[in-house]
């Protein structure tokens, strides 16, 4: 058979472009095959809260397979383009565009081949490694039978069969639709001047500053979710524009300035970047959000991986925490919780616990937003539009007799005023207007008060305030009802104590408290609902989500790294044949060797250094929204997410160089190899 | 006063295993005076090519040396070479070799910019070169925006505008329509009159007949040459193309 063969000879003889693309393709089946062995594997089914794991696999799976099919095919039409060229003189030596529809289905099928043979055998190799890496991370027991995840070889199988099938389907049709006079010069297409166009590359410096803006000055911690998407697909759209106008405007208002431009060192230099940059915007784009992406993800899942005991001390005070939610205002004196309190300290001691530490108070909650200079509780009073871009506070009321037990202090309020605390930005209030409620005069900003777990966490900030009087302090409030009947405010007793058990006891000690409290009597006791947490009774849950996030933003790093890589390569190979004529001709022309090389080097790093830069300027205008919605994880700790995203940024910097070093040598011996 | 001149060069080309030897070039004398017009012809594989690398110093021969104005050019340093061509030698080729990344202009622009020469004097220089070639109105298009003539025209203009000590041609009118050929040679008839030297390898009698001399290579060597006299040019065309028909025959001309 003759089509075979011809499809084997022209992977093997363009394999500087078909090899990295192969590895490219049996990279993406490895990861797919190992991703979906974990997702089956017994191990991880077998674990605590291993469903959390398999969850956050699936979607991850969801986003490989979905990254692999668009990076492939983007990497697929630049070897289509440089292959059009052998397509057209087969063309015209006769052969039809059925028998050339034919070598491409050989080829590809070879491909497939290759890809998924090797993809499914080093994934067979590499998952059990890969396990244990998750495994270790994940701080469990260790097992090691080593086996093959059939359901994932079919899985994997499935979803390169379609990528495949897909990218068949696009050459055909690149092929069917061209005639072989198209083939043969299409390599040349399209090399016209690039026209500044002022439009596009100012509306993406104004799309890249809206969301920087955006980023920047959003408060609202609840619109910060929504703000952040739409803030991303600015930031992707403002990148691609700025890189493919924007950076062609830029040379052009340069070779404006006739004694800045016409210099020996810039010269060339300026005008070939606009080229430059019209060929490889959309590529260097790409490299940058997905640097950009990689960053952000790998920092912010390795900030809460690192961060976990911060977040474990914040999100639990103390080792054990009951929270008990009173029917009513009047059902929240210290004479009801006494008994509760025996019930609760009976169980921690009966599993050993040697109470210590204990913190107890009274607490009354509710969620406002200033409107108009005045708190509004009530949801439903407020206007949708306003609500929505209203900042929400939880609002804490504690007894001042609580505080000055816990802290052994002598303040004195009178009926009316208040002490207040901010758990996150003093916000410097000197009063405070409720709505439906009374206004509260703030005397004095205390600097400390330990918050429950769940205000600590929050992502809303919260103002506690210190008042004379529960009843006295929240008027009408309390009278509030939400749309179900349930009371606006909320009242409880907070009560919390380390056991100086070992953190196996510890979990024990909270099941016990837990038990003992969960079938109180509602009615004998005034409660409507309790809960209890323990620092290690959580820890496993916090481990096996944050480890299963910070799996996975490695696995997705390694992909986007993969495949930045890979643009990096393409783009440096599909420069070299381009340039080489064009250096040829400046040597002619009188360009010293040394010129050359001078002015290919300044050319190689700003195009190679500006995704990176700009992938930085990115991360820091991220920053503030980042550090906003890593608090719904319980991380607080901003200088912790601000090193280690310094420290992926380093990482990343370094690989990149070392990519730039090894790829640009290939682009030497291309533009060097040219005749001249 | 002779500007260029060539003696006993040779050019041999052996494989790379050192196993076949070709010679190019076996022993090549002339010399081109100041201010001359001078057409190199021979068939393709005569070794004018090979010729007009070794002038330009695009390759270096294996013996023999070429001297211009009194410099022998296998004394120039490599450093310093592309320099040299850039400040002594102008070229026009038969692909143009314009840059397309650049415009017309910055073309021109380009051996004058790497030697460091402020705007101000390169556009002073420009004007009367661009103004004699007519290309004034379209300095600021690129090069696939104008017709091939238009092209090489811009691209006499690059070689001119260094106020080089020759120019060398290399097939300028090969990729030439007829009409743009017949504008092109007349344009090298009037640079020339202003005393600018040009030496142009072809093969086409067209071409070499607007010379004042022609060489005619064959085998590696300078096997005839004709001087135009107080010839016309189709007079001197017609000496040209029998003395080919000569030469092709074998024949030795009296």
């Amino acid at each position: 058979m003759i089509y075979p063969k011809l499809a084997f000879e022209g992977i093997r003889k363009n394999r500087r472009l078909y090899l990295p693309y192969i590895l490219t393709c049996v990279g993406m089946v490895m990861m797919t095959y190992i991703v979906d062995y974990i997702r089956y594997s017994k191990t991880v089914a077998e674990m605590r809260g291993g469903s959390i794991i398999e969850e956050i696999l699936v979607l991850g799976n969801g986003v490989i397979v979905f990254f692999s099919c668009l990076f492939l095919f983007y990497t697929n039409s630049f070897l289509m383009r440089r292959r059009k060229k052998e397509f057209g003189l087969y063309n015209i030596l006769g052969m039809g565009k059925r028998n050339l529809s034919l070598i491409i289905l050989c080829e590809t099928a070879t491909i497939a081949a290759i890809s998924l043979v090797a993809g499914v055998f080093l994934g067979v190799v590499f998952s059990k490694l890969v396990e244990l890496i998750l495994i270790n991370i994940i701080d469990l027991g260790i097992n090691y039978s080593f086996d093959i995840s059939f359901s994932a070889i079919r899985d994997t199988a499935i979803g390169f069969a379609i990528i495949f099938s897909l990218l068949l389907l696009n050459s055909i049709r690149q092929i069917r639709f061209s005639t072989a006079i198209n083939l043969l010069k299409s390599e040349n297409l399209g090399e016209k001047p690039p026209k500044a166009n002022w439009f596009l590359g100012i509306a993406g410096v104004a799309l890249l500053g809206a969301a920087y803006y955006l980023a920047v000055t959003i408060t609202n911690p609840m619109a910060a979710l929504v703000t952040f998407f739409f803030a991303v697909l600015m930031v992707i759209a403002g990148t691609y524009l700025v890189m493919i106008s924007g950076s062609v405007m830029f040379c052009r208002l340069l070779q404006k300035f006739k004694g800045y431009y016409y210099k020996p060192n810039r010269f060339v230099s300026i005008s070939s970047m606009a080229f430059r940059m019209k060929r490889n915007g959309a590529g260097l784009a790409s490299i940058c959000i997905l640097a950009t992406m990689v960053l952000v993800m790998i920092s912010s899942t390795s900030s809460l991986y690192f961060g976990e005991e911060s977040a474990l001390a914040i999100r639990y005070p103390k080792e054990i925490n009951a929270e008990i939610y009173t029917s009513g205002l009047e059902d929240l004196s210290d004479e009801r919780f006494a008994p509760i309190k025996k019930i609760i300290d009976d169980a921690a001691r009966g599993a050993g616990a040697d109470i210590s530490d204990a913190v107890y108070y009274r607490e009354a909650a509710v969620v406002g937003a200033f409107i108009n200079g005045s708190v509004e509780v009530n949801v439903a009073n407020a206007a949708a539009s306003v609500a929505a871009s209203a900042v929400p506070y939880q609002f804490y009321f504690i007894p001042l007799e609580d505080y000055n037990r816990i802290y052994g202090t002598r303040d004195a309020l009178s009926p009316g005023e208040a002490m207040v605390y901010y758990t996150r930005e003093n916000l410097c209030l000197s009063e405070i207007k409720f709505n439906n409620g009374r206004d509260i005069k703030i005397v004095k900003t205390v600097d400390r008060f330990e918050v429950d777990g769940d205000a600590a966490a929050s992502i809303v900030d919260s103002v506690v305030l210190i008042v004379p009087d529960l009843k006295e302090a929240l008027g009408g409030l309390i009278e509030l009802a939400a749309f179900n009947g349930d009371r606006l405010v909320v009242t409880e007793f907070v009560y919390g104590f380390n056991t100086g058990l070992e953190p196996e006891k510890q979990a024990e000690a909270t099941q016990a408290v837990w038990s003992a409290i969960k079938d109180l009597d509602k009615e004998k006791y005034g409660i409507y609902s309790r809960t209890v947490s323990g620092r290690e009774d959580s820890r496993t849950e916090f481990t096996e989500l944050y480890g299963g996030l910070f799996f996975l933003g490695i696995m997705l790093s390694v992909i986007f790294i993969f495949a930045a890589v890979l643009i990096i390569y393409y783009k440096q190979l599909s420069e070299g044949y381009e340039d080489a004529a064009r250096f040829g001709i400046m040597k002619k022309v009188g360009m010293t060797d040394r010129d050359i090389k001078k002015s290919i080097n300044s050319q190689l790093l700003t195009v190679f250094f500006l995704p990176l830069g700009f992938a930085a300027l990115h991360l820091l205008f991220a920053f503030p929204i980042i550090k906003r919605m890593l608090r719904l994880f319980n991380l607080v700790n901003v200088s912790l997410y601000g090193l280690i995203t310094l420290i992926c940024f380093a990482i990343f910097a370094l690989a990149y160089t070392l990519v730039y070093r090894i790829t640009s040598n290939v682009y030497y011996k291309i533009v060097s190899g040219g005749k001249d | 006063m002779s500007i260029m001149e060539v003696s006993g060069l040779r050019k041999v080309y052996s494989s790379r295993l050192g196993g076949n030897t070709v010679e190019a070039l076996k022993n090549v004398n002339f010399s081109v005076e100041k201010g001359e017009f001078v057409a190199i012809m021979g068939e393709s594989g005569s070794g004018k090519t090979t010729l007009l690398n070794i002038l330009a110093a695009l390759d270096r021969p294996t013996s023999g040396r070429v001297l211009l104005d009194g410099l022998d050019l296998s004394k120039i340093k490599d450093s310093l070479m592309a320099q040299f061509r850039r400040d002594n030698l102008g070229f026009v080729f038969q692909e143009f070799n314009l840059l397309d990344t650049f415009t017309l202009e910055d073309n021109i622009f380009l051996p004058l910019v790497l030697a460091g020469t402020p705007y101000r004097e390169m556009e002073d220089r420009l004007r009367p070169i661009a103004a004699r070639l007519g290309i004034p109105g379209l300095l600021k298009k690129y090069p696939y925006e104008v017709s091939g003539g238009q092209k090489q025209r811009a691209a006499v203009a690059r070689a001119m505008i260094t106020n080089p000590k020759i120019i060398l041609a290399d097939e300028p009118t090969g990729a030439l329509d007829s009409r743009a050929s017949d504008e092109l040679l007349k344009l090298f008839a009037e640079v020339n009159a202003l005393g600018q030297t040009i030496l142009l390898v072809t093969h086409s009698v067209k071409a070499a007949s607007v010379a004042k001399r022609v060489l005619f290579i064959k085998d590696g060597e300078v096997y005839h040459q004709l001087y135009r006299g107080e010839d016309g040019d189709e007079q001197f065309y017609r000496r040209i193309s029998d003395s080919l028909k000569v030469m092709a025959t074998g024949g030795r001309e009296e």
